[in-house]
């Protein structure tokens, strides 16, 4: 669709409130008819006819109740102007963001949070302009100038004649001059979403910067985007001057030429006119003087269609960053060669097994481009109730089989099994509902810390996070801050350890309660000890949950049930620590090659071990 | 009134520009007025010489009239352009003074900010200060100039019909800014804060997107941004209406005074003491004048916004470094020992000190582990030495220079750092490299990576070092990021070495791989390292155990697991009680 379109179909957002404006705007334009008409009348009167201000009165009268009337509708034009763009851009903010919601976090590592966050700020509010201004102003363009006309031509055809010649130069130059101002709002809208990007980049990436001594080399870079982006918005701004100047001095040459053939008429001038055309009419001072006065209010709405044209251009850039977001189709739904059947009537069943469920990789294919797999045939069975843990180097598909389970990825092909229903099946949002989930590098987000433990149930008491608070060995910790649960949090922990924003995720993990658990190297960042003791919380949380892990420290994953051993994709080995630490296979090399880790730190601090001393 | 002052000392090096776009501004006004005044008087002059039959020189008006008409449109445009011109180039400006500011105080005085706080301090904030130099400033000045000289022109024709003029323009061009100005005032520092909010929401919902989804947190986070969505509405509402007010009152005012000048001139024209085409002419040009007063109400009105642009941009510029720099150059060391005496530390607000009285010695060219539990303090050391912080108490040396001597730059530049926590910036890895020695040649940075076990997996990669590596590294994996920051360690080559965590989250053979990398990076280096796991340190040349940031221990790494069995079962102690 194309921007215009797209801008254009959202108009039924701004609803009656744009019908509204449109209707205002006619009504001050023919309040301004009549303004014209009284004082025309008045000035006649006093000029020609010698009345004064008691033959004129009731005229006066009249002209305040205009003036009152008008300056009541100029107020609601305003108002419901604004509340026409204010409609589509509270629904269009939440539509996009919703999109970039369903659309995952697979799609946004292609995207640059700063250009998403201008996108739902100051594209937002750019559309304003067109919804406000642009649209008002180009439906009144084709009345009010047509109304004027109507009133004119049979006062004095010559002027309106001149009015009728004039006016179309005007729309006429407006796209001559929109052509080149397009291209020139884009790259506008592109220099800003750079700025806003490399700003929010440069910001959270501050401390690392100060580290390699660059952060005053990137003062220079500061000044450079800067530069780029005023000078990009200069270019935008000197043509929407030069086409308002324009647009003035047309509307000045109508103005004068009118002036011109009404003055010289009045003064009885014989105009400089061929023979074969007919004789101008003649004209009276009323007449004329209400010409006059009406000529501006002819051009202004042709005017205003010009200037505002401007903000048609900002809204349409910003337009069409949205409507590349909400182009893009979700992934999960779109891999082309995903077993079409199944596809076919995917997404809205909700998971039907008993708690806690088992899941089965069928042959599972994955490549995040062509050609180059990521996963290749993963087969293998967690058991209800189980504890899994999947170890591999980096590269292995350990991260990948996660992603395809929290549904961010979808296979290419081979089935995802819970109990007996495919994955692909399930409604995602239910299905995430049974989940809980810590990533290698939790976020806090913007609350206190009980809010943030609450994030899967935002419902739950404060008993209830401080129970899981406990379970995850962050109690302690928090109970010390000066606000404890309520301690506000930034992004990044403020103030926070790894470790102990790791702990908090754990918590929120734990008091999710959900039948299976998805540890992504839960207990990297703690210390031994505390390592034990949340592991130990661990084992309670898996009582009657299944409990699938990522883990490089083999040390924790000596208790698992089952441990799948990945290479290349696929599932190298499988079976207990000690079964496999028996065979002469990949998991024993990698036991092995802790105990020659030199001079590294390998995990030689065995917790059980250490316990009996 | 504060933040005025200052504002306007900042614009002080476009005084200049300033200047000439009131001058073009004022200019262009007069011959807008100048315009409408003479066409009037124009066409009630023509057809009353018409009527009376008298000769009438049209020829001069005939021409002003076009001269006006020229200079108007020319006059505005040229306005508009330095005006626009001035005012960017300001702004831009403005943006890297204030990143100036901002620099010093990462990490210890942003702790508290939201970056999506920040990016609308340097983004929209400094934005919003293009109200006053572009709709405050020069229309101000323009408005006032002009309605002394409109003034002095209705006061030429009769007293009483100046004092009227004078009386409405003075009602939409200081009754109305000062009435907008106040109501603009709450929902201008509203719009400020909601803005950095909803940064903030967008922010956090797009970046930590994956927790909020398996979290079913999708929903309240889309309700958060919509919810500040509407508030923001809600308060450009507000402002709209109350725009909207000032505009049908600057119109009524210059509406009512035509019809009070109607009211007082034709009595006069009846009695002959005004011609009928000043009558026209003054009609006409009663309605011009009030361009020049028309946008101050809303200019007024955004300045509320614009101050507390002001403050919140002030509010990071005022804050102190958590560090003062020395004036004088920083020494040259010629040795690389590493020296901690006494040192004491608190975080503000916190009740007990993260560490206190520490001593430490590392020899130059040895290795030190500083081993302690989660929270012992043993980051807040690095924090000290790399002087993100200035210690409460005691004093930290590198070869026999105490750090206080150092500028920040040349401290770091003495020092590595490997850490647990990678930063990646949204670029490509080459320029991710090249932070750490941008001039690095292509040779160097692949032997560096050679080194950190990352190579291979780079050049396997389509686009190789031109691979771009999203924002914060999210196509990579936490392990490949760590050896990147190895690579980056080793361009950077400096003598002193801090290790914080480096191997954390790593499986056995990336592991391996690394810790054989680092031991080449070690090699004649000073090395600090930083570890919660007490376990294989036998490569460090000395230790010591922190608990609860105070030394429990020190040695070598025979000392530890007496040292930290007692500190930890404590700790136990109190987590199970």
């Amino acid at each position: 669709m194309s921007v215009n379109a797209w801008l254009k179909s959202h108009r039924p957002l701004a609803g009656a409130a744009l019908k509204r404006t449109i209707g205002l705007g006619v009504g001050q334009g023919l309040l301004a008819i009549a303004q014209a008409w009284l004082l025309a009348l008045i000035l006649n009167a006093v000029i020609f006819e010698g009345a004064g201000l008691t033959e004129i009165g009731h005229l006066m009268a009249v002209l305040l109740v205009l003036f009152l009337v008008r300056g009541f509708t100029v107020w609601l034009g305003e108002r419901s102007a604004f509340q026409a763009a204010a409609l589509v851009r509270s629904g269009l903010r939440d539509q996009v963001f919703r999109h970039l919601q369903r659309l995952g976090p697979r799609y946004l590592a292609n995207e640059r949070s700063g250009a998403l966050v201008e996108m739902l700020t100051k594209g937002i509010d750019d559309l304003e302009g067109y919804y406000a201004r642009f649209l008002p102003a180009m439906t009144l363009t084709m009345i009010l100038p047509v109304v004027i006309l109507v009133v004119v031509f049979p006062a004095d055809w010559v002027a309106g004649a001149v009015m009728l010649v004039t006016a179309p130069l005007i729309p006429l130059f407006m796209i001559l001059i929109g052509s080149s101002a397009q291209s020139k709002n884009q790259r506008q809208w592109k220099e800003l979403a750079r700025m806003s990007s490399h700003f929010l980049d440069v910001i959270q990436g501050l401390t690392t910067l100060k580290l390699f001594g660059a952060s005053r080399r990137e003062a220079d870079e500061v000044a450079r985007i800067s530069n780029a982006y005023r000078s990009s918005t200069m270019q935008v701004l000197r043509v929407a001057f030069l086409s308002s100047a324009v647009l003035e001095f047309f509307a000045a040459i109508g103005i004068a030429i009118i002036a011109v053939f009404v003055g010289f008429r009045l003064y009885g001038l014989v105009m400089p006119m061929p023979d074969w055309l007919m004789a101008l009419p003649e004209i009276t001072y009323l007449q004329g003087l209400f010409i006059l006065m009406l000529a501006p209010e002819f051009y202004a709405p042709l005017r205003n269609m010009g200037i505002q044209y401007h903000a048609r251009m900002a809204a349409a850039a910003a337009a069409e960053q949205m409507i590349r977001v909400l182009d893009a189709e979700p992934e999960a739904r779109s891999a082309p060669d995903a077993n079409p059947p199944d596809r076919a009537a995917s997404g809205h069943a909700s998971l039907q097994a008993p708690r806690p469920f088992g899941l089965r990789f069928q042959d599972v294919h994955f490549s995040y481009e062509a050609g180059r797999d990521a996963l290749c045939g993963m087969d293998f069975e967690v058991p209800a109730g189980a504890r899994v843990a999947l170890v591999g180097t980096s590269g292995a598909g350990k991260t990948t089989v996660i992603n395809l389970l929290l549904g961010f990825l979808s296979p290419t092909s081979g089935r995802i099994l819970i109990g007996d229903q495919a994955l692909a099946d399930l409604d995602l949002e239910e299905w995430r509902s049974h989940l809980a989930w810590v990533p290698q590098q939790p976020r806090l987000f913007q609350g206190t810390i009980g809010d943030n433990i609450r994030l899967g149930r935002p419902d739950a008491d404060i008993e209830s996070v401080r129970a899981a608070a406990r379970r995850a060995r962050a109690a302690d910790f928090i109970e010390a801050l000066p606000a404890g649960y309520d301690n506000l949090v930034g992004e990044r922990g403020a103030g926070l350890s790894g470790g102990q924003i790791q702990r908090i995720a754990l918590a929120r993990a734990f008091l999710r309660d959900a039948p299976l658990v998805i540890l992504d190297e839960a207990t990297a960042n703690l210390d031994p000890e505390s390592e034990r003791l949340v592991q130990e919380g661990i084992e309670e949380l898996a009582k009657g949950r299944t409990l699938l892990v990522v883990a490089h420290r083999l040390a924790t994953v000596r208790r698992a049930d089952r441990i799948l051993v990945l290479a290349s994709g696929r599932v190298a080995e499988s079976g207990t620590h000690e079964m496999l630490s028996a065979s002469n296979g990949i998991y024993a090399r990698m036991i092995a090659a802790y105990g020659q880790t030199a001079p590294g730190q390998a995990d030689v601090w065995n917790p059980e071990r250490e316990n009996d001393r | 009134m504060k933040e005025l002052l200052r504002l306007w000392s900042l614009f002080r090096p476009y005084r200049g520009w300033m200047i000439a776009g009131t001058l073009i501004a004022l200019l262009t006004l007069i011959a807008n007025v100048a315009l409408m005044a003479l066409a009037g008087w124009f066409i009630t002059a023509m057809a009353v010489a018409g009527v009376a039959g008298v000769a009438i020189n049209y020829f001069a008006p005939a021409a002003l009239i076009r001269l006006s008409a020229v200079v108007r449109t020319a006059g505005r445009y040229t306005e508009r352009l330095v005006n626009h011109e001035a005012t960017f180039r300001l702004i831009a400006e403005l943006r890297v003074w204030f990143y100036r500011h901002l620099e010093p105080l990462a990490p210890a005085r942003l702790q508290q900010y939201h970056s999506g706080d920040l990016l609308s301090r340097i983004r929209a904030d400094i934005d919003a200060l293009d109200n006053l130099y572009v709709r405050v400033l020069v229309p101000v000045a323009v408005a006032a100039i002009s309605a002394v000289l409109f003034f002095v022109f209705l006061l030429l024709h009769d007293p009483l019909l100046a004092l009227s003029g004078l009386a409405f323009l003075l009602i939409a061009g200081v009754a109305l800014p000062v009435w907008s100005q106040g109501r603009g005032q709450a929902p201008g520092r509203r719009l400020a804060e909601d803005e950095a909010e909803l940064r903030a929401a967008v922010i956090d919902g797009v970046q930590g997107m994956a927790e909020l989804t398996i979290y079913g947190a999708n929903e309240r986070q889309a309700q958060r941004v919509e919810a500040l969505g509407r508030r923001l509405i809600a308060d450009q509402a507000r402002l709209s209406s109350d725009h909207g007010v000032t505009q049908a009152a600057v119109g009524l005012s210059a509406s009512l005074s035509l019809w009070v000048l109607l009211w007082l001139g034709i009595p006069m024209v009846h009695d002959g003491t005004l011609m009928p085409p000043q009558l026209a002419m003054l009609a006409l040009f009663t309605l011009a004048s009030f361009e020049a007063v028309a946008p101050l109400p809303q200019a007024f009105q955004l300045l509320g916004r614009t101050l507390a642009a002001a403050r919140r941009i002030f509010a990071i510029v005022d804050t102190d470094p958590p560090v003062v720099e020395p004036t004088a150059p920083s020494p040259r060391p010629e040795r690389f020992d590493i020296r901690f005496r006494g040192v004491g530390f608190s975080y503000p607000g916190a009740s007990t000190p993260a560490v206190a009285d520490i001593d430490l010695d590392v020899p130059q060219g040895t290795r030190a582990a500083v081993v302690g539990a989660t929270g012992s303090g043993k980051s807040t050391l690095f924090n000290l030495l790399l002087r993100f912080w200035e210690p409460d108490a005691g004093d930290i040396s590198i070869g026999g220079h105490s750090i206080t001597a150092f500028r920040g730059d040349d401290l770091r530049s003495h020092i590595a750092v490997v850490s647990q926590q990678t930063y990646l910036f949204d670029t490509t890895i080459r320029e991710n490299l090249q932070i750490a020695a941008p001039e690095a040649t292509q040779e160097a940075i692949e032997a560096a990576c050679r080194v950190a076990q990352i190579h291979d997996f780079i050049s396997e990669l389509p686009d190789g070092y031109g691979t771009w590596v999203g924002e914060t590294g999210v196509r990579l994996s936490g392990g490949q990021a760590r050896r990147i920051a190895v690579a980056r360690a080793l361009l950077k080559d400096a003598p002193i070495l801090l290790l914080d965590e480096p191997t954390e989250g790593l499986d056995a053979e990336t592991e391996r791989s690394l810790m054989q990398a680092l031991d080449r990076l070690m090699v004649g280096r000073t090395v600090l390292l930083i570890t919660h796991r007490p376990a294989g340190l036998d490569w460090v040349d000395g230790v010591l155990v922190l608990d609860n940031g105070r030394e429990v221990a020190r040695g070598d790494s025979k000392v530890i697991p007496e040292a930290t069995q007692g500190a930890l079962l404590r700790d136990v102690a109190g987590a199970t009680a």
